[in-house]
Order: C-alpha cells, then structure tokens, then sequence
C-alpha cells in the first residue's frame, strides 16, 4: 500500500513494522467505531413499541452458521499468513481462496437476512431498533467486503510473481489482523445483538 | 558566555546539479513517476515530501484564518449596536456556524498539522515520515473537505448573483450554507429544521475525518518507529510528545463524531430514526457523541500549542525545560481524562444530579495536570536568562492568557455557576481565552520560532512589537468584555438583542477590540511576506536552540539529514553545543548507497479529489437534485481506482547522495 | 437579565458558587501570576550580558508534588461547595409554605393538589414558550405569572427542537429536549423562614409576617426578563420571555381572570355573538366587532390561536391569546409596550401589534404563523386563490380587537 521499509529507514528498538503498526492503530480507532455503534444499538434497543419482538424475526440457526463459517474463514486466513512467511504461494493462495468463498458465503447470509427481516416489515425506518441493527450490521458487512476485495487483489497480485517471501509477508499478515479483528467483532455482535435478545427480561 | 560551540557537519550539496542526474522511472504500472520534474507545479502537487506538505497545510490554514477571521468580524459588526439589521437572522446563524467549524477544523487544526509535518521528522532525526503517501493523502483530503464545506458559499454567492436558483431540479437546494451551529444539534440538523447546508457540513465533515486520521496514525507510526538512533521515547522533544498524544487523540476521539455524523446523514437521506422522536430517537445521543469527540477536539487543539511553548521557552531562558517528565506525563493525563469529561458541555440538559456531580469532580481534576504545566513554564523561567526575542514575547503571552482561559474553565466546572454561563457570553469569552490568547499565541510564536528554519531566512525589523500589542491588546478588549456581557444575562448565537439591558457598551468594546484584533493578524501576515522576501540568511540555528531540527541546514534539504545522526541526549543540540564531551551528536556511517528518498505520486492526489464529488454528490442527493447519487458513486470510484492504482503503482524511490565538504 | 443581582435562592447559590470559584481563582492567579512577573523580570537577560550559563537544573519533584497537592487541596475547596449546590439545586424543596393548599386562594383547586407546590409545563416552539399551570386549567404564552416566595416546579419539554429556560435573576437554565420530560424548581424571592434566617429575626408574629410581606413586594414583585438560551434556528434570539412575580391574592386574581377569559364586543354572549355571526355579519359593526370578524374568517387567526371563552378560537399551533392584550410584551418578550413601572402604554401597545401582524416575517424571520404551508397570514389569498394579504385597515382593527383582550 505504501513506503516499504525496505530500505532501513527505521531505526527504532521496537520491532513492529511499520505497516503493522499503522493497522494495529486503525483497529483501535475501528474498535471505537463499532464501539460507538454497538452502544447506540443497546441504548436504543429497548426504544420501540412492545409489539415489535425481534426474538420472533431473528433465526439463531441461520446466525449461528454465519458465524461459524466466519470463524473459519478466520482459521484459514491464519493459515494464508503462515504460508506466506514459509514462501509457499501455492498454499497461500488456496487459503486466501478459502476465506474469500467463506466471507462470499457469510455475505450471502447476511444478504439473505436482511432481505428477509425487510420482507418481515423491519426496515432501517421502523423503529430504532432497525436503524441501529441495519447500520451496525451493515457496516460490519461493509467491513467484510472491503476484506474480501482486498483478499482477491493478493490473490491476483500472487500471479504477477512480484510477491515475496519477506515484504510480502507483512502485507499478508496486516490483510490477516484486518480480517480478524473483523471476525472479532462480528462475535461482539452476534453476542451483544443476537443472542442479547433471548435472555428474558434484559 | 562560554562559546564552545563546534561545527555541525552541514552537507554541502549543490542542488542545481540533481535535476541533471536524477532522472524519473518508471513505476510498476509502467507510467513515468512525478519524481524531478521541473514544473513547480506538479512538483507541489505530488509532493511526499514532509516539510513541502507542512507548507502547503500552513498556507491552507492562514487562508481559512483569514476566511474564518473575516466571519468573525462580520458577527462582531452585526452585534455592534442592539437592534442592528445589517445581515438577516439566517446569515447570521450561518457566518457563526461557519466561523466555528472553519477556525477549529480548517485553521487551527491544519496549522497544527503544518508544524507536525514540518516539525516531527526534524525533530526525530527521521528523512520523512513513516507513509509519505499517505501524508500527501491526508492533506488533499483535508483540501477536499474543505471545499465540500464551503461549498454552500459559492451556491449563496450564485444566488445572490442571480444565477442560481432553487426551482425545478434544484427545488431542494434551499438553506444553503450550514446554519446549525458547529455543534450541528440534533433535532435542529434534521430534515424538518435545516436545508442542504447541513449535508454539505456533515459530508465535508466526513472527509475532514478521513484526512485527520490517516494523518494522525502516519504521525504516530513515525515517532514510535522513525526516531533516529537513541532518540528514546524520553529524549524526545516536548513538542513531538504532544504530536504523539494529539494524534492518538483523534485516533480514538473521531470515531464517535463519524458515528454520529453517519446516524444524522441515515436520518437525512434514508429517514432513519436516531434522532427523530416520533420514531423513538433520542436527540441527546447527538450530544453525547458529539462530545466524546467534541471535548477532546479541545486538546487536539490545544496540546501542540503547548508543545510549541515547551520548546520554546526553555530556548530563549536557556534553561531545560523544568520538569520534562511530569510535563509530558501531564500531557498524556489530560490527553486519557479528556475523554472523561464531556458531559460538562451538557450540565443543563437534565443529566440527574449524581452524574453531574461525577463530570463536574472530573472536569476540576483536569485542571490539576494542566495547573502543572503553567508551574513548570514558570519554573523553566525562573533561574534562566530570559531573551525577548519576537518567539518568546508571543509564548510569555500564551502562558498569561492561557492562565486565563483556564480560570474561567474551572468556573465552568462547578455545575451549578455554569447552569448560569451555560449559552451564554461567558463561554464565549472562555473558550477565546483558551483558543485564541492560548492556542493562537502559541501558533504565532511557532511561526515566529520555526520560520526561519523552513525558509532559511531571519525576520527583518520590529514589526513582530506591533504585531504582539495589537494581537494581544485586541483579544483582551474583544473577549474580556465577554465575561461580563454573558453574567448580564447575553445568549450566545443571538443575532441581535434588545436595547436596555445594559449590553450595548460592551458589545461596542468587543467589536471595537476585534477589529484591533484583525489588524494584529493582518500585520502577522505582512512580516512573514516580508521575512520570506526580505529575510538575511538565517544560518542552522539562529536562536541559540535545543533540538535536533536546528542541527540541520536552513531550509532543511530534501533528505533533512546527509547521515543519520545519533542522539546521545535530551536537548541534543544544547547538549551537543555545551554538553561534556560524550554528548556530542554524532552521525551513522553511510555504506556508499546514499539517502533513500521515497518516489512522488499522483495517485494521493488522484484519490482525495474523488473525495470531492462524493461530498458533494451526496450532500446533493438529498436535496433531491437528479443524478447526484451517479455523482456520488464516480467518486467513489475514483477514490477506489486512486487507491488501487497507488497500491500497484509500488513504492519506487531513488537514492541521493549529499556531498559533503 | 443580569445574574449578579440574584432573587431567588437557586440563583444565589448558583451565584456564591460562581463567587467563591472567582475569589479561589483570582487568588491563585495573583500567587502565580506575581511569581511568573518577578521571573521574567528577574530572570531577563541584560544588555552586554555576560553573566555565566544559568545552571541547567531539569526540575525538583518536591516542589512538583508539593504544587500537585496544593492544586487538589484548592479544588476540594471548590469541590464541596459544588456538590452541595448540586443537590441543593436539582431536588425541589419540600416547603409546606409552598403547598398549593397554604396559599393559594382561588377556586377549582382539586384536593389532591393541595400539598403538592405550583407546576407549570414550559412548553418550547420555535420561537415562543407555551406555560400550563395544570393544577389550575390555565394556559397561556410567553408571559408566565407565579407567586412571590414560593417554590415553583417547573416541567420543560419541547415539540420540535431544543430549547433553554433560563431566567437569570431567578434560576440558571435547563434544556427543554424533545422525546423527554426535564424539570427544574425555581423561587422568586425567599420563603418566610429562609428570609428570617438571613434578617436574624427569630419569631412567628404577625408583625414579622408583615415585615415579610413587605419586603416580597418592594425587592421580588417585579417583571422578569427571561430568554431561550439554546440556539433554536433561525430567529433563536427573539424567542425571549418574561415571569411576573405577584403576591398570592394578585396570582389567584390573574388565575380567575384566565379562567374566566373574553367576551364578544357589545356585551354579547358567544352564543348570540355567533348567532348574528353567521346569519348576517355585516350587522356586527364597530372597530371591535369587525376586528373580531378578521380574527375569526378573514385572518384564519382562530386556527392557530386559542381565546378562552370564545368557542371556535381553539388553535393550539400557535400562542393562546387569552389576556394578550394585559401582557406587558408580544411576539415572545420582542415588540415590548410597557413604561419602565410596568404599566402598559397603549400607544406603544397598538403600534407593537401592527407591526407584529403587519410584519410578522421581519420581526421573527421564518416563523410559522408568516408561512405555515397554506394557513399563515402571509399566504392569504381571496376568492381567486391569488395573494391578498391583510389590508392596513383590517391590521389596524384586529389589532384594536387584540388590544380589547384584557
């Protein structure tokens, strides 16, 4: 993406990267974006009229296998990254191959979902609860996405031969702790969202 | 006084000669890079280089000074006499809307980031930041929202003009500059209260968050990871520490405001309930979002104006400073409690008295870490030999103007008094204390300090006396008057008042003062043309000065340093300069292949322009206007095929080699 | 509207707070401002100055902490009083001389009302205030009235944006926030004991009360002058309002004369006001009755406006107009018409009300009752639906009308 420190320009003791460092520090201003956001959804919850049960709209089975799916992807993009520190491209492709299916798959349901709770009558205009729900959720989907095409970029640049076992690596491994902590957050959500709704009287 | 100076080894490159040597390659896309070209031009505009960055965002800065200066009089000559008709309500609302968010987001913080780019590096010994790219992204960004912000001037212009209209496709186009406050109050921002001013305000608002956080984190990866040779985190200059604390700051601080700005535009544009009651919003969230950004935005502002006065300072008492650790720990503490104390710009909203006592008990506290910083000024003083030189006449002012402000900000914080000054003068009169006595006077004693260094030439006359009495007399006469008028009951934000209620002197004097003030400014800028054309050389360190950016030449050259020096202290330079023997910088070895120097691009360029149409589309899309939302996604487009281009366009680069003498 | 002359108890303590935060500052000021002068003086350099290097000392932690604690001690100094006048001013008094039943003598007083003290609802619209006492069955606008030496609760909300109340001699502000009920207490003037308290007088007797008595009317009887003090839009700074402070016989006459409200011209009742009304207008003359006749057809006020008595005034988008014509202001505390002894000045008083209906849009830029989307005055039209605003006879006779409302 930028400036490589291929050329010792860095001299500092610690020895995070550069580029590692400077995701490390956009994760922690996302973690106060999807902060801010997931508290405004529990703020706001409990603000719409009693006939609306989101217990009745929700499907754990259907949430519960989108998670499980993004887990994975999780487990596979760790796998990518190891790849590449070992300069395998041909493993790593396969795995970025993977996660990439897997995030497609999470999207889907996702996709499937929403058009499902609009069909149910819960738009981003109902009620609170739909604003905060369709904002949140969409922009983790939004993240999600942004991650696939970023995968499938790595995917395609690993065909023109220019990536290598040491600089790429590091860009592999920020893609991956982006990937992660995506995957973190969706298991925030699906916590602090989903399955919140199930426990009576919260 | 003992001059044991010894030469600093200063690279004695000819610079006419590069251009000749060097020629541009080709980046991996195969097109030519932007690297020595001789068209200025194009030189500037794809610069990555750190220090023509911090020139162009202080160029940009005293602009919208001057742009939000102007506003500020405007307001000023409105509210001169009680009963005045000479701009509409509505004008009014906007110039003050408009004056809040240009000075905060378009001249302070700009100007702060012109001395960071400049500055950091230098200081650190680093050749330039950690992501020149993004640098260069961040401050054509912050050029795109800001156009995107003002946009709803040039439209008010055209119609004014009579060329443009809001009928047919443009029906929706009415209200067209923000008028609800820089504070941007939900519900008034809504749909129902306000026109497309507010989405030009909240999509350049957006804009201006992207800029500021990628700028923030570069600057933060660079002084953890950039600093020369045993410049350990606790040798760093003070000014680079409050870089650090300010840039993670808004890091964590932006966040809530993107949030909050991306709820209000769901509200506009897709009729989303966040802050509609009917729909069970709840118009406070708004204010609560707004100030968990909106109060550490204050010391966003203001810590680097207090980095500035720690440097300079203890250069012209020639003394370090006093207490360096617990004036950069207090830094940081008011940096972590600024995030804990913003709901004391919401005493009167019916908070329920335990939080409010808990916010008022933690606003008091903060007074404590920055009560630490004015005795460790005074401490810096005390035994020195204080020079007043033009730098340090403008940093005594801050320390004493400064004081001020913070006086006025702990009357602030015992709840029940601010129930009376809440929205009214009073506030106004404290936060220019803090903002224009404290941050501006700092600003200028920056520029007056560093000028020299960025163009190699010394100040001319005495101009900067005048400049200091008109600046200082004038904020006095228009901000203390204040005091009074908001304990006599004046609102803020009020476009006129009724005669006879013992306001009219003081509006009078507060006008008359800030046209004293303008002139100040104006003066300012007068010397600094003047210094730049007229100057004498300024030599490597006209102040007799401390840190390590006064051991390189005036201006630096593009490398900043021929070898990479090696920092054996805090205050290298004095210590290098005064210091016993083993405190002397010195320099890395360089092995043959010279300086690397990082590649020009236009792809930052490209990118943040994208980000102008999106602003704009967007804002236009939901005033209805046809094709906008086409707009918008070009945009997009192009910030994406910006950004793409950039990734496979590779990093490049090209080594020079500094002769030296 | 100044702060500094307070008249009320939660003034005053907001204003000793402030007091005590200026003395504790100032004298901090004084102490650092001194040290910081004499180091500059003392410490400056010298012309020919060739003194040696000033020692290049970086601190001394006693001192730091020593200058840390007193920092802390001289907010606590702050801090207790603050936390005192916290809960001092957010929790409404329990004042039996205050109960409803102790003072007020008027009539239609429901018995479960007796013990609680005076309510009125502030309600804010862009740019005027709505005051329901719904103890009482009252309503009216931008001038609210309320006895002297009582505790008064008061409940803030708003229909469209946020709003402040802030009365500064006799409260600090609270925010009127659409989507939530905030509430505040306000008391013009002290209650009999808190005033002894600070006379030192000890005693029940009717001369003392006497003495009190006296002292409510010559300090607290008086017109207050409030203002919104959270930018509303755009003509936020004519959205002001004024509190009448009045003895209890004054309040419950004023109470009567709202319940009571407004009878036809002529001495008419309603029900024959009406019954010539709407068989044969044209017999209804005389300045009054046509003025009446616009406020009912032809200005459409009626819509928007309620005036108790008459029953087809019922509008509640806009101010009730019942007593406007005794209020000492209009168009929310702008157009002012009384002498500097509170009288109405009648003149002024007409002219104010020309000028209102006359130029509602200069004198207030966008409010509602110019341009309401079809129903303001700016948007009358005739028969033909083209544009026929007020004439200047009818704005003179309506005004005259609206005068009569006393």
């Amino acid at each position: 993406m930028s400036n490589t420190a291929d050329h010792a320009d860095s001299h500092s003791s610690l020895v995070v990267d550069n580029k590692k460092l400077l995701m490390w520090l956009f994760l922690g201003s996302d973690c106060m974006f999807f902060g801010t956001l997931i508290s405004t959804h529990l703020i706001y919850r409990k603000l719409y009229p009693d006939s609306f049960e989101p217990t009745t709209l929700f499907s754990l089975e259907l949430t519960s296998f989108s998670t499980f799916i993004l887990l994975m992807s999780s487990f596979l993009m760790a796998l990518a990254v190891s790849a590449m520190h070992k300069g395998q491209l041909k493993s790593f492709r396969r795995n970025t191959l993977g996660v990439i299916f897997f995030g497609l798959i999470f999207l889907g349901c996702q996709v499937y979902e929403f058009a499902h709770f609009v069909h149910e009558d819960l738009t981003l205009q109902t009620n609170t609860f739909g604003s905060t729900f369709y904002m949140m959720t969409g922009t983790h989907g939004v993240h999600v996405a942004i991650g696939i095409f970023w995968l499938i970029c790595m995917y395609f640049y690993s065909h023109t031969g220019k990536m290598d076992a040491h600089e790429s690596a590091v860009d592999v491994e920020v893609a991956g702790l982006y990937w992660h902590f995506v995957d973190i957050v969706w298991i925030v959500i699906f916590t602090a969202v989903y399955l919140v709704e199930f426990i009576p009287e919260i | 006084m003992s001059h044991t100076e010894t030469e600093i080894p200063t690279p004695k490159t000819n610079p006419t000669q590069e251009p000749e040597v060097l020629k541009a390659e080709r980046s991996n896309l195969g097109m030519l890079r932007p690297d020595h070209n001789k068209s200025v031009i194009i030189d500037w505009l794809t610069t990555v280089d750190h220090k023509k960055i911090g020139i162009m965002y202080g160029a940009i800065a005293l602009f919208f000074l001057l742009v939000g200066g102007l506003e500020a009089l405007i307001i000023r000559t409105q509210l001169a006499v009680p009963e005045n008709d000479l701009i509409s309500a509505q004008r009014y609302n906007q110039l003050f809307t408009m004056h809040g968010t240009t000075m905060i987001f378009l001249a302070v913080m700009p100007l702060n980031a012109a001395f960071f780019n400049f500055l950091v590096p230098l200081q650190i010994g680093a050749r330039d930041v950690a992501f020149p790219r993004i640098n260069s992204l961040s401050l054509w960004t912050f050029v795109a929202g800001a156009i995107v912000i003002n946009f709803g001037w040039l439209l008010q212009a055209l119609e004014v003009m009579g060329l443009f209209e809001a009928k047919g496709a443009t029906a929706g186009m009415t209200d067209l500059v923000p008028a609800g406050g820089w504070f941007g109050y939900a519900p008034l921002t809504s749909t129902d209260f306000s026109g497309a001013g507010t989405d030009f305000w909240i999509m350049g608002l957006q804009i201006l968050g992207i800029a500021s956080l990628s700028a923030s984190m570069n600057f933060i990866v660079t002084i953890i990871n950039m600093r020369a040779p045993g410049m350990k985190m606790m040798r760093l200059p003070v000014f680079t520490w409050m870089t650090l604390v300010t840039s993670l700051l808004i890091v964590f601080a932006f966040p809530a405001i993107t949030v909050a700005l991306g709820q209000l535009m769901f509200d506009r544009v897709w009729n989303t309930n966040f802050f509609n009651v009917a729909g069970g919003g709840q118009p406070i969230l708004w204010q609560h979002l707004f100030w968990i950004f909106g109060h550490p935005e204050v010391y966003i502002l203001v810590l680097p104006a207090m980095g500035m006065i720690s440097e300079v300072l203890p250069t012209f008492s020639k003394k370090p400073l006093f207490g360096y650790s617990i004036v950069v720990f207090s830094g940081a503490v008011i940096g972590f409690l600024g995030f804990a104390v913003w709901s004391h710009h919401m005493f009167t909203t019916g908070l329920g008295k335990v939080a409010t006592a808990a916010f008022s008990l933690l606003t008091m506290a903060i007074a404590v870490p920055t009560g630490v910083k004015i005795f460790n000024w005074v401490g810096t003083l005390w035994g020195g030999r204080v020079r007043f030189s033009a730098p340090m006449i403008f940093a005594l002012g801050f320390v004493w103007m400064f004081m001020m402000g913070g006086f006025s900000g702990i009357m602030h914080a015992a709840a029940p008094a601010d129930a009376q000054q809440q929205d009214s003068y009073f506030v106004i009169a404290h936060f220019h204390y803090v903002i224009m006595g404290g941050i501006f006077l700092a600003l200028v004693s920056g520029i007056y300090y560093w000028m020299p260094k960025v163009f190699g030439k010394m100040w001319v006359g005495n101009l900067s006396t005048w400049v200091a009495v008109l600046v200082v007399v004038g904020l006095n006469v228009t901000f203390f008057p204040m005091h009074f008028l908001g304990l006599l009951g004046m609102p803020r934000r009020t476009h006129t008042y009724l005669e006879g209620f013992g306001w009219e002197t003081y509006n009078m004097v507060c006008t008359i003062g800030a046209y004293v003030l303008a002139v100040g400014i104006l003066l300012l800028l007068v010397d600094m043309v003047r210094c730049i054309r007229k100057g004498t050389p300024a030599g490597n360190d006209p102040w007799n000065a401390r840190t390590l950016e006064w051991s390189t030449t005036s201006p630096p050259q593009a490398y900043n340093f021929a070898k990479t020096p090696v920092i054996p202290a805090r205050d290298a330079l004095w210590e290098h300069k005064y210091g016993p023997e083993n405190r002397r910088i010195t320099y890395e070895e360089d092995h043959g292949h010279g300086v690397h120097m990082p590649s020009q691009s236009w792809m930052p360029l490209i990118a943040s322009i994208g980000f102008i149409p999106l602003g704009l589309g967007m804002s236009m899309m939901q005033a209805g206007v046809p094709f906008m939302g086409y707009v918008a996604i070009f945009g997009l487009v192009v910030v994406c095929v910006g950004l793409a281009l950039w990734a496979l366009e590779g990093p490049g680069g090209y080594h020079l080699h500094p002769e030296e003498g | 509207m100044t702060t500094f002359v307070t008249k009320g108890p939660v003034a005053e303590a907001q204003y000793d707070l402030f007091m005590l935060t200026v003395w504790v500052t100032f004298g901090i000021f004084l102490l650092v401002g001194s040290v910081y002068i004499v180091a500059i003086i003392k410490f400056r350099e010298r012309p020919n100055d060739d003194r040696p290097m000033p020692s290049q000392g970086h601190g001394n932690p006693l001192v730091e902490i020593g200058l840390i604690g007193a920092s802390i001690l001289l907010l606590v100094v702050i801090a207790v009083p603050t936390l005192k006048a916290i809960w001092f001013t957010h929790d409404t008094p329990d004042d039996p001389e205050s109960y409803l039943g102790t003072w007020y003598s008027g009539e239609g007083l429901a018995e479960e009302e007796a013990e609680n003290p005076l309510i009125v609802k502030v309600i804010g619209y862009q740019w005027w205030w709505a005051f329901e006492y719904p103890q009482l069955g009252i309503t009216t606008a931008n001038e609210m009235v309320i006895p002297a030496g009582k505790v008064v609760h008061l409940e803030l909300r708003s229909v469209d944006v946020i709003h402040s109340f802030w009365l500064p001699r006799i409260a600090g502000k609270v925010d009127l926030i659409p989507g939530r009920t905030n509430s505040m207490w306000i008391q013009a003037g002290d209650n009999f004991a808190r005033w002894k308290e600070k006379q030192a007088l000890q005693g029940e007797g009717p001369e003392l009360r006497e003495q009190y008595a006296t002292y409510l009317e010559e300090e607290i009887h008086d017109y207050y002058y409030g203002q919104c003090a959270e930018f509303c839009g755009e003509s936020h700074a004519r959205m002001l309002f004024r509190a009448t402070v009045v003895g209890d016989d004054a309040f419950a006459a004023w109470v009567a004369s709202e319940k009571e409200g407004h009878r036809p011209p002529d001495n008419k009742t309603w029900e024959e006001w009406y019954a010539v009304y709407d068989k044969n207008p044209d017999a209804l003359t005389g300045d009054l009755n046509e003025g009446l006749k616009i406020f009912m057809d032809r200005g459409k006020c009626a819509t928007c406006h309620v005036v108790k008595g008459n029953p087809r005034a019922l509008g509640v988008a806009g101010p009730n107009l019942t007593n406007v014509g005794s209020r000492l202001s209009i168009a929310a505390g702008w157009l002012n018409h009384h002498t500097e002894e509170a009288v109405i000045d009648p003149e002024q008083q007409y002219e104010n009300f020309y000028k209102w209906i006359d130029q509602t849009n200069v004198v207030k830029p966008g409010n509602l009752m110019w341009k309401a989307n079809g129903g303001g005055i700016g948007e009358l039209t005739d028969e033909n639906g083209d544009l026929a605003l007020l004439t200047d006879d009818e704005i003179h006779k309506l005004s005259l009308y609206l005068q009569s409302l006393q």
